[in-house]
């Protein structure tokens, strides 16, 4: 914050370049500016203590994220569009595409010809006109009641490294913060054993896409921030164990004299960070048996096998991740994400998309319904979704059994539940061809993400990303780290709450 | 109220120091500094309407005198006239329709308020920022202490006292080579009461090829050095020789207006030499992609984003990508002005998808390792050479024609000469230059290839984008030209990156030295003279030492751009050499006076190397093809699209596992753990100043990683072999690690872990050939299992501990 009054200028920096660096386990950073009273962050400065440091009182404690990269098709899955059968093979209206631009791989096809899902879709009671589900979804759709899905969320990216990157930091080009290193630095940590944000890769058949750092790194942020791999090979967290010959009592001997080591330093230069770093050095001691604790899963009961399956205790599998994800929110973790990769269906999709949802399928539902179980949903809140979704016309041949999709970014699907969410409700329209996200009437139309204006009906991944915050108590627009003379946010100068869909 | 008082009441003490300052301030009713106090001030809470991006050509703008004194409808914001009536001082007060508006996310302090009213009473004068106006040297003051003891005198402090000189040395050898001195440099330096000791120390810090390895690195991570593309596959990408060039620049002093030069346009000087044109890798830094389906000409404008805004951060410190899309909020750059600065590299001939290929072209082939480079420069020195010596002989070669000779440059005058039928034959030069040919045809054999730059034979044509969109180019073509603010460019130059570095080194260039300067500053002194090193505009932080900053960066142009003398007046001065203990009497937690020697983690590079070091595992091999030392399982296989070619990591093996951390394999989309960890940057976007963070994981790879327990080990070997007694081997420990011996407690402290683990592996000879087992590097087996072992565990936390791994 460059003011010319010193007082301002140094309890900016002493909060942005000390605190924050001094205190990964202290309140959320919102608090702390608030304690600064920094304008930054749009302090309400009415109640100053009220909401736990937050922007407003918080509908959810934690966001469990099941990031499904790649692109899924809204079409095989969620978005069902009877009306595509019988237009079988038929070249999309122009009017319907409407100049949308098209990545490299179908500009040159010269036919594109509407591909219908060969799933059957069944409708599922939720709390309004009932959800339909695809065939492929079996599990998910006995949790229809808990789920908000909606069909209108779009994006401008078209090809995966700018489209994850967009919806994982709010910027198609690298180097900005992910929604989870902004969680982190807006929430803090409720837990002094574990990290604050946890990652997990969950093992796919069709591991078609990279995924990069940049999704869970800190950007321009502290390290500090970046997002922990909790990792199915080897050690869970990176170097967690003890070398081969140094026992558990062999390391309390060790950080002892650590401590002591550093305790003599820090009385020659009094540099409290010293300090800070004999309390890391305890954390990791502690580290050492939670996350053990919490990767063993002897205690979990039948019952918790029966909601995820035997596959849960495949470590690495989607179920496994699941099943990791509650443990780490009964334990204090409030920043979870789970990736899974293979949804870009370009050719074959059937066969991929059928392998895809047998991976996530019944971990997702299991997810829900033991948060629920166990009284956690009501405050977690469990995102679904990917990148963008799959075009309506086919890209190479089209057979009635066998298709390929393009990405699609116009509109696609991604559900959301728990925490401060609408339950059992679909919020958004898209035309009969799933192509535009269409008014109540069915007539397409092209929202456009603007600062100003929010078009009802729709969910540009900026909205998605406000909302996130907002249930978690902060508003997007008053979450900021100055960078480069800038007052960085997530979602940039975009994003509205999208509050039709907020319970 | 609770939170109040549950925090650390430091900050507080701190702050109600400064608030006696800004209040002494205002009660003197000193003119206020324009540009230091208002600016900044219009700029965080007024541009954002009132700025140069103001939406409405009706709107208000207070981004210039003019603007904001002109007569609005008999409403003036700024009446200089009859000050009191100014609507500005009228506004900013007023309760029923205030400015800031009430709904506006960024509003006036009190302070902020006073200081408004106090320059608009005065007359409300403006000046330029003071980034854009030319540095100059204050006149009275020579050298780095004459500014900061000055500025310690006005807040009635003193210098802290000279640090003790063992710590000395190890904080000069870690600035400069990023490595602790060497035992025998150690003990020279103290034996030497001599005035000096000290510039001999530095001398030979600075001649020791580990100096540019340092140095390079803070270069690598500010141009984003990758050793893959950086997106969608991430497939590997050979530019590997820029780095080692780098490297090779810094060792040489290379001056920097012509290490600028080269990078931006080596190809374009000239008959460009090799290593002018492999410098040129610079350009080609940005990361890339070929993600099957993405769309070339969005690429081609992404690509030239990335360089125009990196160019910005790296040398004019300026934050251009606001520019990208519309007029800069805060800083008086145009949205044509980005792109007329776009268009200096839009012209460049790569394709704008790189095809994954390693060979992305153009491409060139360059030295493969360090050795190569040093060789390859001693025959280009004979080349120099002959061609010299050709020059003069030329009057009286027989049958040489001289007009054609006169009309040659020198590859085609060294072909002449080597001609076995030209008139050169029999010459003694003809035998020398035979010689050398053949000798630079068998390094050739070795080349690599390296990414160059080149230009297209007809420029690109550049208009602006609208919204920063590709496919919105609106306008007329644009010519490439340099942000007004910060001048122009120069009369001769030519309109393309030559022109482009011209100007930037030019002296009629306010912020390149500038901000080049502060960097060094920030790498010897912990912190910039500017904090915000990447935004030396309107937003960013006053310097704290204005005048200072400004004469370096005067010194820096006069000296010739001699990086040397800039870091030996920085090192040799009395700021540098304080006791680096944080002072009672100095509530300076930042150390913006500079009342004291710095204290910080250091880098993640640093912290390995010095372990590799301290255990005499560290091959001092230069250069080459990026090294991958252990590194856990599936780290990149569990990312990686199946048809990457970096979707395996394979460890190397013998030598390449203890290279200088600066030649560790950059893989930009998960590059090695321990250098992340540390807040290494992943170098997809330019870093000029990292993260200190302090963390669990930080601790947990210290103590646990296989690399730390080898080198634990080795280290443990080499003490036992020092000597047999226990209190000479921690000496030696600490020599090397603090430049000092232990102190008692230190002493204590050892001597208990390693009699509690010699009883401990006394009794599991198992577990002691478990620890002492790890790494590749060959065990002494001359020496006891327990003996080993409880070494190592020792040895294993001095490395982690601050005695190691904090500057000081």
């Amino acid at each position: 914050m460059q003011t010319p009054d010193p007082l301002r200028e140094f309890d900016l920096n002493v909060t942005r370049r000390q605190l924050f660096g001094r205190s990964a386990l202290g309140l959320g950073t919102a608090a702390m500016a608030q304690l600064f009273n920094d304008q930054s962050f749009g302090l309400d400065k009415t109640s100053p203590t009220s909401h736990g440091g937050l922007h407003h009182a918080p509908k959810a404690k934690r966001v469990i994220y099941l990031f499904m990269s790649g692109g899924p098709s809204h079409h095989d899955l969620w978005d069902y569009k009877p009306k595509m059968q019988e237009m079988f093979g038929q070249d999309l209206p122009d009017h319907i595409r409407d100049g949308q631009r098209v990545t490299g791989m179908t500009a040159g096809q010269k036919t594109h010809p509407v591909c219908p899902t060969k799933y059957k879709f069944t409708k599922h009671e939720n709390n309004d006109e009932g959800l339909w589900v695809s065939e492929l979804l079996p599990h998910t759709a006995t949790v229809a009641k808990d789920l908000c899905v909606v069909h209108s969320t779009y994006t401008e990216a078209i090809n995966h490294d700018p489209a994850i990157t967009y919806i994982q930091t709010g910027s198609q080009i690298p180097g900005r913060p992910s929604l989870g290193s902004w969680l982190s630095y807006g929430l803090g940590t409720m837990n002094e054993n574990l990290p604050g944000y946890v990652v997990m890769h969950a093992k796919t058949r069709f591991a078609e896409q990279s995924l990069f750092g940049r999704l869970w790194g800190s950007g321009f942020m502290p390290s500090e921030h970046q997002g922990t791999l909790m990792r199915s090979q080897g050690d869970p967290v990176l170097f967690l164990s003890n070398p081969k010959g140094v026992s558990s009592k062999d390391r309390r001997a060790q950080l002892d004299a650590l401590a002591l080591l550093n305790q003599e330093q820090y009385s020659k230069f009094a540099d409290p960070e010293i300090l800070s770093r004999i309390k890391q050095h305890e954390m990791a001691y502690r580290m050492q048996s939670s996350v053990p604790e919490l990767m063993d899963l002897s205690e979990e009961d039948d019952k918790t096998f029966d909601l995820y399956g035997e596959e849960a205790r495949d470590p690495g599998s989607f179920a496994s991740c699941c099943l990791n994800a509650r443990r780490l929110a009964q334990r204090g973790v409030r920043n979870i994400q789970i990736f899974h990769r293979g949804w870009d269906a370009h050719g074959n999709l059937p066969r991929e998309h059928e392998s895809q949802c047998k991976d996530i399928d019944r971990g997702s539902a299991a997810l829900i319904k033991d948060l629920k179980r166990l009284g956690m949903l009501e405050d977690t809140l469990v995102v679904w979704g990917g990148e963008f979704g799959r075009t309506a016309y086919c890209q190479g041949g089209l057979k009635r059994d066998n298709y390929g999709r393009d990405h699609h970014p116009r509109c696609f699907s991604v559900w959301m539940a728990g925490g401060g969410i609408k339950s059992g409700i679909t919020y958004g329209k898209t035309d009969d061809y799933g192509y535009n996200i269409a008014h109540p009437d069915g007539t397409p139309m092209r929202p456009k993400p603007s600062k100003e204006k929010w078009t009802p009906g729709t969910m540009h991944i900026h909205d998605l990303n406000a909302t996130i915050l907002h249930l978690l108590g902060i508003d997007h627009r008053k979450l900021t780290y100055r960078y480069q003379g800038r007052d960085f946010r997530l979602t940039d100068i975009h994003g509205h709450v999208i509050k039709d869909i907020l319970a | 109220m609770s939170l109040f008082f549950r925090w650390n009441l430091v900050p507080l003490i701190i702050a109600s120091k400064f608030l006696v300052i800004s209040q002494v301030h205002s009660a003197q009713d000193e003119p206020v500094d324009f540009a230091r106090e208002i600016l900044p001030i219009l700029s965080n809470k007024c541009f954002a309407c009132h700025g140069p991006d103001s939406k409405k050509p009706s709107q208000l703008r207070l981004d210039s005198f003019a603007a904001a004194t002109a007569d609005r409808d008999g409403v003036r914001a700024i009446n200089t006239d009859k000050v009191q009536e100014s609507e500005i001082l009228f506004r900013i007060h007023d309760k029923e329709d205030p400015m800031p508006p009430e709904d506006a996310e960024k509003q006036l302090t009190e302070g902020e308020r006073k200081l408004l009213s106090q320059w608009i009473k005065g007359g409300g004068q403006y000046a330029e920022h003071w980034a854009f106006v030319l540095p100059k040297k204050e006149k009275g003051k020579e050298g780095i202490d004459d500014f900061v003891s000055a500025s310690l005198k006005k807040e009635d402090i003193d210098f802290a006292p000279e640090a003790e000189r063992s710590v000395l040395a190890r904080r000069v050898a870690l600035v400069l080579t990023g490595l602790p001195p060497e035992p025998s440099q150690l003990s020279k330096f103290l034996a030497d009461d001599s005035p000096e000791a000290y510039g001999h120390l530095v001398d030979s810090l600075i001649s020791n090829p580990r100096y540019g390895e340092h140095q390079a690195r803070y270069w690598l991570d500010a141009v984003r050095y990758g050793d893959t593309h950086g997106l969608h596959l991430d497939n590997k990408r050979g530019i590997y020789p820029y780095r080692d060039w780098v490297v090779k620049a810094f060792n040489d002093n290379l001056p920097f207006d012509q290490f600028i030069t080269w990078q931006l346009a080596g190809d374009l000087l000239p008959s460009p030499t090799l290593e002018q044109r492999v410098a040129t890798g610079f350009v080609r830094m940005n990361p890339t992609t070929a993600e099957g389906g993405a769309i070339p000409k969005e690429f081609q404008a992404k690509n030239n984003f990335d360089r125009t805004e990196t160019l910005g951060t790296v040398l004019l410190g300026s934050t251009m990508t606001c520019a990208r899309c519309h007029t800069h909020k805060y800083d008086p750059i145009e949205q044509v002005e980005y792109y007329k600065l776009f268009a200096f590299f839009n012209s460049t001939s790569e394709g704008s998808m790189d095809g994954n290929r390693y060979e992305y072209a153009p491409v060139l082939r360059a030295p493969a390792s360090g050795q190569d480079w040093e060789a390859w420069g001693v025959l280009e020195s004979e080349r120099v050479a002959i061609l010299e010596e050709a020059s003069k002989l030329s009057g009286s070669v027989k049958g040489l024609d001289k007009k054609a000779w006169g009309g040659s440059d020198d590859s085609a005058r060294f072909a002449m000469i080597i001609d076995p039928n030209g008139s050169w034959k029999g010459q003694g030069l003809q035998s020398r230059a035979i010689d050398l040919n053949k000798k630079t045809g068998e390094i050739q054999k070795r080349f690599t290839t390296t990414l160059v730059t080149e230009d297209l034979k007809k420029p690109r044509e550049t208009k602006i984008l609208q919204r920063g969109e590709y496919n919105l180019p609106t306008g007329d073509p644009l010519e490439p030209g340099v942000p007004a603010v910060m001048g122009s460019l120069p009369k001769e130059a030519p309109k393309n990156r030559l022109g482009l570095a011209q100007w930037l080194v030019s002296s009629d260039q306010p912020l390149v030295s500038r901000v080049l300067i502060n960097r060094i500053w920030q790498r010897i002194f912990g912190h910039g003279l500017v904090r915000t090193p990447e935004d030396f505009g309107l937003q960013g932080e006053q310097p704290t030492h204005p005048a200072l900053l400004d004469w370096l960066a005067v010194e820096f142009q006069e000296s010739g751009w001699d990086l040397q003398h800039m870091l030996r007046l920085m090192v040799n001065s009395r700021t540098f050499k304080q006791d680096s203990k944080w002072r009672k009497e100095v509530q300076d937690p930042d150390n913006r006076f500079f009342a004291r020697g710095q204290t910080y983690r250091l880098d993640a590079e640093v912290i390995r190397d010095i372990g590799l070091w301290a255990s005499n595992l560290l091959d001092p091999t230069m250069g080459g093809e990026g090294v991958k030392p252990y590194q856990p399982v599936g780290m990149w296989s569990a990312l990686m699209h199946p048809a990457s070619n970096t979707k395996k990591y394979v460890r190397d093996k013998g030598q390449r596992l203890y290279r200088r951390s600066i030649y560790v394999y950059w893989k930009r989309t998960s590059p090695h753990p321990m250098m992340t960890l540390f807040d290494a940057p992943v170098r997809e976007s330019s870093c000029v100043m990292r993260s200190r963070s302090n963390t669990a994981l930080q601790s947990l790879g210290l103590l646990n990683e296989t690399q730390r327990i080898e080198m634990s080990r080795k280290l443990a070997e080499r003490l036992i072999a020092s000597s047999n007694d226990d209190s000479r081997r921690l000496d030696f420990l600490f020599g090397l690690l603090a430049s000092r011996k232990p102190t008692d407690p230190e002493r204590k402290v050892c001597e208990a872990l390693l009699s509690k683990m010699r009883a401990r592996y006394e009794l599991s000879q198992e577990d002691a050939t478990s620890l002492i087992s790890q790494g590749d590097a060959p065990r002494d087996e001359k020496i006891s299992p327990t003996d080993l072992a409880a070494w190592t565990q020792l040895t294993t936390i001095v490395l982690a501990s601050d005695v190691a791994i904090l500057m000081y």
